[in-house]
């Protein structure tokens, strides 16, 4: 075994991955420009949009569950406790009433407080559960999420209890959408430069083996409730966005269980832990849905539970994970979950 | 010489089962320490005790002067004790490359490091690294690709990386192609000369007497002997240990 070429400038991987990330921009950058300009098209109604900004939304909920969930391990079941509780905050805030006349705060502080609120119950939250592995960690949140909503449903005085709140009304398709599609593309582009950096590559490291990624300096605690806590605030602030665009909020709309499915599921058909996996996914399942509403009413949900077992069958990268293979597979997921199977790396002997 | 890492009555217990029991053990600097024993003695868990991945039930452990006994492991890693495992800890996902340059010595990456990419001279100790255990060339693969011996390598450069005071290394050697070994053997001298203390875990006896300055062994959680390679295996109570006593 003899040392190669250590002068050697760029191997042909470096420059593979370096041309696949000039595509990757490109490819970007004009998709970003076509959904700009969508809304000047002819035929395109707010109905059109409204249908976009969900979308969007979905988009940006599953990018925030894959920053815990793809690049740490960290299977989050309760994602959708900070949607609710920056939807909550901002409609708690925004129709705020006294005896006379409402006041109600603007929306713009009104959302920001509700990702700070979010942001802050995330860190909370993390702090106590995140030394949790596997199925204890997920189930704490799965559970943190159902209590939240039940506290939700029974604080009538401030919640509005099952009968939930109005915000005032503001019907402005389009600015709603340009809003969305800036900070979903502004999240993106934060995520792809937070794996370039060292703080990225902790996280990856974490997920691979936490035990070993200690060992080697890394604080996993400090990082692991950091990057959770950003996805609860961004979480939040999408919620916040969605409360007002809706302009109601009851415990089950706010607080929905599926919002938590989509993201897995978008991020695992689009490829777990890496940058554009959780976008392409969550767009493929989003129309994939209208699509199997609008054609197997009946059947939609199993069909979308074919899907599922398809992923994990055939496609355990993802679709970007074909191209790229910075994430991880959902089996190794799986296994570092269940904390079952042998690696390659195990030489079948006892600690 | 003052210890640079000084453990006293070490105890640790797995509810009834007593996996270490009371051991005390010291190492130099610049020092190569063997850490021998049967099966089941205790090596990994007095390793896993003295780099803080396990709790001890009592005792004490000094690093250079300061206590760790409640320090946790990336705490330890940053005053510069480092450790590989004897299941192979790398990063399978990564390359060689992110592999080491993820082991970087972490207690010197402020905030703004942390946010920051890798820096030149991270590359060329990289490098530098990946040249001297004869991994240059497979430094874009995907950890999870290597043979055994090849990450056996790279986690020892991984260890290597955070300019630690003193590697331990559970099982250099274990699953290593004999070639391999001999140049294990190499890479770990040159590494002790250059002022890194070494405690080595190892089954290979005779790996363990060609490298190592002194030799510790335990049996059954306890410490049975302590000594110069050729002291200890010429200790009746050693060989008794291993080979078990005369007509049985």
């Amino acid at each position: 075994m003899k040392s190669a070429a250590s002068g050697e400038p760029r191997s042909g991987a470096r420059l593979a991955d370096s041309r696949r990330r000039r595509v990757l921009v490109r490819v970007s950058v004009g998709l970003l420009a076509m959904l700009a300009l969508l809304p000047a098209l002819p035929g395109v109604s707010n109905s059109t949009l409204f249908t976009l900004t969900l979308m969007l939304t979905s988009v940006a909920v599953a990018v925030n569950w894959n920053l815990t969930g793809g690049f740490t391990g960290y299977v989050d079941f309760g994602h959708a406790v900070w949607f609710g509780i920056g939807a909550y905050t901002t409609a708690i805030l925004m129709s705020l009433q006294t005896n006379g006349p409402q006041v109600g705060w603007a929306a713009p502080p009104a959302i920001i407080l509700g990702a700070v609120v979010a942001g802050v119950l995330a860190a909370a939250i993390g702090r106590a559960t995140m030394r949790l592995k596997g199925p204890y960690f997920s189930i704490a949140l799965l559970g943190t999420f159902v209590a939240v909503r039940e506290i939700v449903r029974v604080s009538g005085g401030l919640t509005g209890g099952g009968v939930g709140l109005t915000l005032p009304p503001y019907l402005n398709r389009p600015l709603f959408y340009y809003l969305e599609l800036a900070l979903v593309a502004g999240l993106v582009a934060f995520t792809w430069w937070l794996r370039s950096t060292r703080f990225g590559a902790a996280l990856v490291a974490i997920r691979e083996d936490e035990v070993g990624a200690e060992m080697r300096g890394i604080n996993t605690t400090r990082l692991k409730v950091t990057v959770f806590s950003f996805a609860g605030f961004s979480t939040g602030l999408f919620g916040g966005l969605w409360a007002y665009q809706n302009t109601f909020v009851d415990p089950d709309i706010a607080f929905v269980e599926v919002r938590t499915v989509d993201a897995v599921m978008g991020a695992m058909l689009g490829g777990l832990g890496t940058v554009a996996g959780p976008v392409v996914g969550t767009v493929v399942l989003f129309w994939l849905r209208e699509l199997l509403w609008a054609h197997l009413l009946d059947y939609h949900l199993i069909a979308q539970g074919l899907l599922l077992i398809v992923i994990v069958l055939f496609l355990p990268r993802g679709l970007v994970g074909i191209v790229d293979p910075r994430g991880t597979s959902v089996t190794a997921l799986w296994r570092r979950w269940t904390g079952r199977g042998a690696r390659p790396d195990e030489q079948g002997k006892e600690p | 010489m003052t210890a640079l890492l000084d453990a006293r009555g070490v105890l640790k217990r797995f509810g009834g089962l007593t996996a270490v029991d009371g051991v005390d053990i010291d190492i130099s600097a610049g020092e190569m320490v063997g850490l021998i024993g049967p099966n089941g003695s205790g090596k990994t868990t007095l390793f896993d005790c003295l780099s803080r991945v396990s709790s001890l039930d009592s005792g004490s452990i000094r690093f250079d002067g300061v206590d760790i006994t409640r320090h946790r492991p990336h705490q330890v890693a940053r005053l510069g004790l480092a450790r590989t495992f004897q299941l192979i800890r790398v990063y399978r996902d990564l390359t060689v490359s992110e592999n080491m340059e993820l082991s970087i010595q972490w207690g010197r990456v402020g905030t703004a490091r942390l946010f920051g990419r890798t820096d030149p001279s991270t590359r060329r100790r990289v490098e530098s690294l990946l040249e001297f255990l004869l991994l240059t060339r497979l430094r874009d693969e995907r950890a999870g690709a290597l043979s055994g011996g090849q990450r056996r390598l790279l986690e020892i450069g991984m260890a290597l990386m955070s300019e630690p005071r003193l590697v331990l290394l559970d099982e250099a050697t274990s699953g290593v192609n004999p070639t391999l070994v001999a140049e294990i053997a190499d890479r770990l001298r040159e590494v002790n000369a250059s002022g890194v203390a070494i405690l080595l875990v190892e089954h290979n006896v005779r790996f363990v007497a060609e490298l190592c300055h002194r030799v510790v062994v335990l049996d059954r959680g306890a410490k049975l002997a302590e000594g110069t390679p050729r002291q200890v295996m010429e200790n009746p109570a050693v060989i008794e240990a291993y080979f078990g006593a005369e007509g049985e």
